[in-house]
């Protein structure tokens, strides 16, 4: 036999509460969902809830099969695979919607609210931000309501539903914050599942090629952010060094695509004066390269190696915000010698493109004494004639470095390293191109640095005989307040002076400086309690070397006390209430007339006996008894009930 | 008819998940699963919230019911076939208001009540009743789902309210009895005065002015004056008079002739071996009488 498909408006109660939770779990997803799937879930719940207003039969069992087989093709051909949090939230919004369309039964509706925790936690595992904290506990809040309503057979006031399930979360949260203290973390995942976050990741391309339009600079993304053990060293150290490219094909510079590992790059590495210390929180780039203050010789992360070419690079992509430990040396010399093979690498470049900088190169190289001045030379070339500085340059053409240095004269680091590379090489003097981040904020508030996205940086190395790889900023010729200052700096005062907004501005950059330290600890401590922080914290709490066994023990039994006291809570929420004080005190006068009140009889009638058969005095007798019933069926009188103590008391 | 108050006491209560509380421990074990394999400590927070929210609500389900003061109200009594209003009251002597209390026993179910602080109010469990006599309800249930229908907690009561089961009407009846005088044949006095119309039998009921005091003494035996008019309608039901099979078919025949005789306003008299009601009618004649068809026979009779 069918089932009836009419509806008769008994969800009225609690379905707008499920369509909300749902809508609410749904929200994050939706700049990532295909517009279509968030239509579809909107148009099912504004027809079943209007399907409920009017009392209308639910769509046919064919008619929804058919559109659950239409959407479900539809998710196949958005995505082409139905794994992944991308394609598993789509499943998730149309299973939604269709359940919603056969929807009947007051109890269908917790299959929604099940849908509606999916889709909370898929968004926890595509973003976690430091407001994804306040919207997962408002998804519960408003999906516990929804459920309580659901759960109940008829309307119930709005306040009662949202301060009951209010009530329940907050006695439950203790119990889930010592649960997520002390669960223990594991450091490898079960199975690997590739994590479709669907994010652009921002941060550095594997090559580079000057003329193209670089939407980096633009960025105040947080690159990475690193905390200095000790001295934190000058702007002008300030070079994060992360990929190599020695490949240049006229236009483009690219360096080797994976990561090499180098056994004997460290050995090439002659260290002098302080070492520098630091912590890096780097944020997820999908790509293997390890950011560190030129030269890095130690690091505490696993499978990461120091490449051929002084290039840090970990094995797997950093695919999740990671921290590591470093230490560098500011003042450096690498590779002393430079093998013939190596050295034909550095000093390749096409003979066809950019003729006319092949020609000044060499003429300029003639002129010099040693390769020394000839550098010196190039720097000074760059100062003093006509170039500039600028993070908008115009497009170059097929022979990109002849018309910068010849025609248009404008640029940022690209450019400028790009050009000197190319002359160096023209010249016969074996050089590369680093790419990193050149600069970071301090932030006072959380004592450490922010290196953005702004301060993406590329600069030269050439190599001299007898002092090995060198660093030659040429931007630094160009415009030495981008080295010194740093990016971020030199924007800011000169955004602010432009507009004359110098002490409103530096206040809101102070709140942006207060926003970013709240997010690093966010990261570090909330996002980022894994093994070694949860250890760190153990220790901190007194658990000397803490194994998995005794973290367990301790959540059993935090547990078991913390559901005690939500248990006495609870008690003493039922409790009968108070006695009367009034009542407390008529029992004190009846004890002391010794004598005890019959079943039934009434303060009069026992007044009447007590005046007989007590030592009491009658007339207190009768005045207590007055003053008694006055208070306890009066008016509320606290001279009243003051008197009747004092008169009891006197007896 | 107030019985003896019952407190519902923490040990008497059980509980036990519910299928969608089932469902749930799997969906937030399944999190959590996820959650160690993504490492996502914002996941673990979701994951933890839940589960914290399905211990809470088990310590809520099981308090929703503790400390409830249940008391039975009593019933009407019912013809058998019909079903007995079980009414139980139950008071909330809380501070706090409890939710979506049921009353229930096997598949017969109460409506679901809230009760405010303070408040008590009566539980009806309709329960069906095939023979005539005491029916007791040995025990019943009270249960709650609240808050999230996560888990079901419930406790047994042995009160044993009792209600009583007047026999069931007969469907076929014989036409009752006439209108009996001690002459044997009716009477059609239109002017419904008061004549004299002769003696009879004296039964316990009978009037003692009616008592031919005269008669006594000729004869040594209690004798009722009977009158025209004045009893023209008042019958008697005599049990050993009505031709039936069975005991039962006979109680039956009788309740059937009362309440006829009772919706007619007419006086009747009910006569059963050992007891007798004389002739009258009204609300408490018509109880005695069908209490009295009820308990016939029956060992507990009074108890």
């Amino acid at each position: 036999m069918a089932r009836a498909r009419g509806t008769d408006g008994s969800l009225l109660a609690s379905l707008p509460w499920t369509l909300l939770a749902l809508a609410f779990a749904l929200l994050p997803h939706v700049p990532y969902l295909p517009a279509w799937i968030t239509a579809a879930l909107l148009a099912c719940a504004i027809w079943r809830y209007s399907i409920e207003v009017r009392r209308k039969p639910v769509p046919p069992a064919l008619l929804r099969a058919s559109l659950a087989l239409a959407c479900f093709l539809g998710v196949l051909y958005t995505y082409s695979t139905i794994s992944g949090v991308g394609p598993g939230s789509a499943l998730l919004a149309i299973m939604a919607a269709l359940k919603l369309l056969e929807t009947r039964q007051r109890r269908d509706q917790f299959v929604l609210l099940f849908i509606a925790i999916f889709l909370v936690m898929s968004s926890l595992l595509r973003e976690q931000y430091l407001w994804s904290l306040p919207y997962l506990v408002v998804g519960v809040i408003l999906i516990m309501t929804a459920w309580l309503r659901t759960a109940a057979d008829d309307l119930e006031p709005l306040r009662r539903s949202l301060g009951t399930s209010s009530r329940l979360i907050l006695y439950a949260a203790p119990l889930a914050l010592a649960m997520w203290i002390f669960f223990p973390r594991i450091a490898t995942p079960f199975w690997a599942v590739p994590i479709d976050t669907g994010t652009a990741v921002s941060g550095l391309s594997d090559t580079i090629s000057p003329g193209d339009i670089s939407a980096l600079s633009k960025s105040d993304a947080v690159a990475f952010r690193v905390k200095f053990d000790g001295v934190v060293p000058d702007p002008r150290d300030r070079y994060w060094r992360g990929l190599v490219l020695h490949r240049f094909d006229g236009r483009t510079w690219s360096g080797i695509s994976e990561p090499r590992i180098s056994s004997g790059a460290l050995k090439n590495i002659q260290t002098a004066g302080e070492a520098v210390q630091y912590e890096v929180t780097l944020e997820p780039t999908r790509q293997h390269w390890i950011f560190a203050l030129d030269i890095p010789y130690h690091w505490d992360l696993e499978s990461t190696f120091l490449g051929p070419q002084h290039q840090l690079a970990r094995v797997q992509p950093i695919d999740q915000r990671i921290a590591y430990k470093a230490v560098s040396y500011p003042d450096y010399r690498i590779d002393l010698e430079l093998h013939p093979y190596r050295r034909g690498w550095y000093l390749e470049f096409p003979e066809s493109r950019n003729p006319r900088t092949a020609e000044l190169a060499s003429s300029m190289r003639a002129a010099a004494t040693s390769d020394e001045a000839f550098v010196r030379a190039v720097l000074k070339k760059f100062n003093e004639e006509e170039y500039h500085y600028t993070l908008e340059p115009p497009p170059l053409g097929s022979h990109p470095v002849d018309r910068f240095l010849f025609e248009t004269r404008r640029g940022f680091c690209e450019h400028y390293a790009s050009a000197f590379a190319v002359m160096m090489r023209a010249a016969g003097i074996p050089a590369r191109i680093v790419v990193g981040y050149q600069g970071g904020e301090l932030n006072p508030v959380g004592d450490y640095m922010i290196v953005r996205q702004a301060d993406a940086h590329a600069w030269t190395e050439v190599w001299l005989p007898g002092s090995g790889w060198r660093r030659v900023d040429p931007t630094a010729a160009v415009a030495p307040e981008r080295v010194d200052a740093g990016r971020t700096g030199a924007m800011f005062d000169g955004t602010a002076a432009a507009w004359g907004l110098g002490a409103p501005s530096r206040l809101l950059h102070n709140l942006v400086l207060t926003w970013d330290a709240a997010n690093a600890k966010w990261n570090e401590w909330v996002l980022g309690y894994g093994p070694e922080n949860q250890e760190r914290f153990m220790n901190w709490l007194g658990m000397d070397d803490p194994d998995w066994r005794q973290m367990i023990l301790t959540l059993v039994a935090l547990v078991t006390g913390l559901t005690m006291l939500i248990s006495l809570a609870l008690m003493l929420r039922y409790r009968p209430p108070s006695r009367d004080k009034a009542a407390i005190l008529y029992d004190r006068f009846v004890r002391k007339s010794g004598l005890k009140p019959a079943t039934g009889e009434t303060p009069r009638g026992f007044a009447v006996r007590a005046q007989r058969d007590s030592p009491l005095p009658a007339d207190s007798v009768r005045s207590i008894t007055d003053t008694y019933l006055d208070v306890r069926y009066g008016p509320p009188d606290p001279a009243l009930l003051r008197r009747l103590e004092v008169d009891i008391a006197a007896l | 008819m107030d019985g003896p108050v019952t407190q519902l006491h923490p040990r008497r209560i059980y509980i036990l998940p519910t299928g969608v509380g089932l469902v749930f421990a799997m969906m937030t074990f399944a999190m959590l699963l996820g959650s160690m394999n993504y490492n996502n400590n914002l996941s673990f927070v979701l994951t933890f919230m839940l589960i914290g929210v399905g211990f809470v609500a088990m310590h809520q389900c099981q308090r929703n019911l503790v400390g409830l003061e249940l008391s039975f109200a009593g019933t009407e009594p019912v013809f058998a076939g019909q079903s007995a209003q079980f009414r139980i009251a139950v008071a909330n002597r809380s501070k706090s208001p409890r939710h979506r209390i049921r009353l229930y026993i096997d598949d017969v179910q109460s409506d679901i009540k809230d009760l405010e602080q303070g408040e008590s109010k009566i539980f009806v469990l309709p329960v069906g009743t095939e023979k005539r006599g005491w029916i007791t309800l040995e025990r019943f249930g009270i249960r709650t789902l609240f808050p999230f229908e996560l888990f079901r907690s419930w406790a047994w009561l042995h009160m044993e309210p009792r209600g009583l089961v007047y026999p069931h009407p007969s469907e076929h009846a014989p036409p009752p009895p006439a209108t009996q005088t001690a002459l044997g044949h009716r009477q059609h006095d239109a002017r419904g005065e008061e004549d004299f119309a002769g003696l009879r039998k004296f039964h316990t009921g009978d009037s003692p002015r009616n008592v031919a005091w005269k008669a006594y003494a000729r004869t040594d035996q209690l004798l009722s004056k009977q009158f025209a008019g004045a009893d023209m309608s008042s019958q008697w039901f005599d049990f050993d008079a009505v031709i039936a099979d069975d005991l039962e078919q006979r109680l039956s025949i009788l309740t059937r002739w009362i309440i006829d005789a009772d919706r007619t306003r007419e006086d009747y008299g009910l006569r059963l071996p050992g007891q007798s009601f004389a002739p009258a009618h009204g609300e408490s004649h018509r109880r005695q009488c069908l209490e009295a068809l009820a308990l016939f026979g029956l060992e507990d009779a009074d108890g």
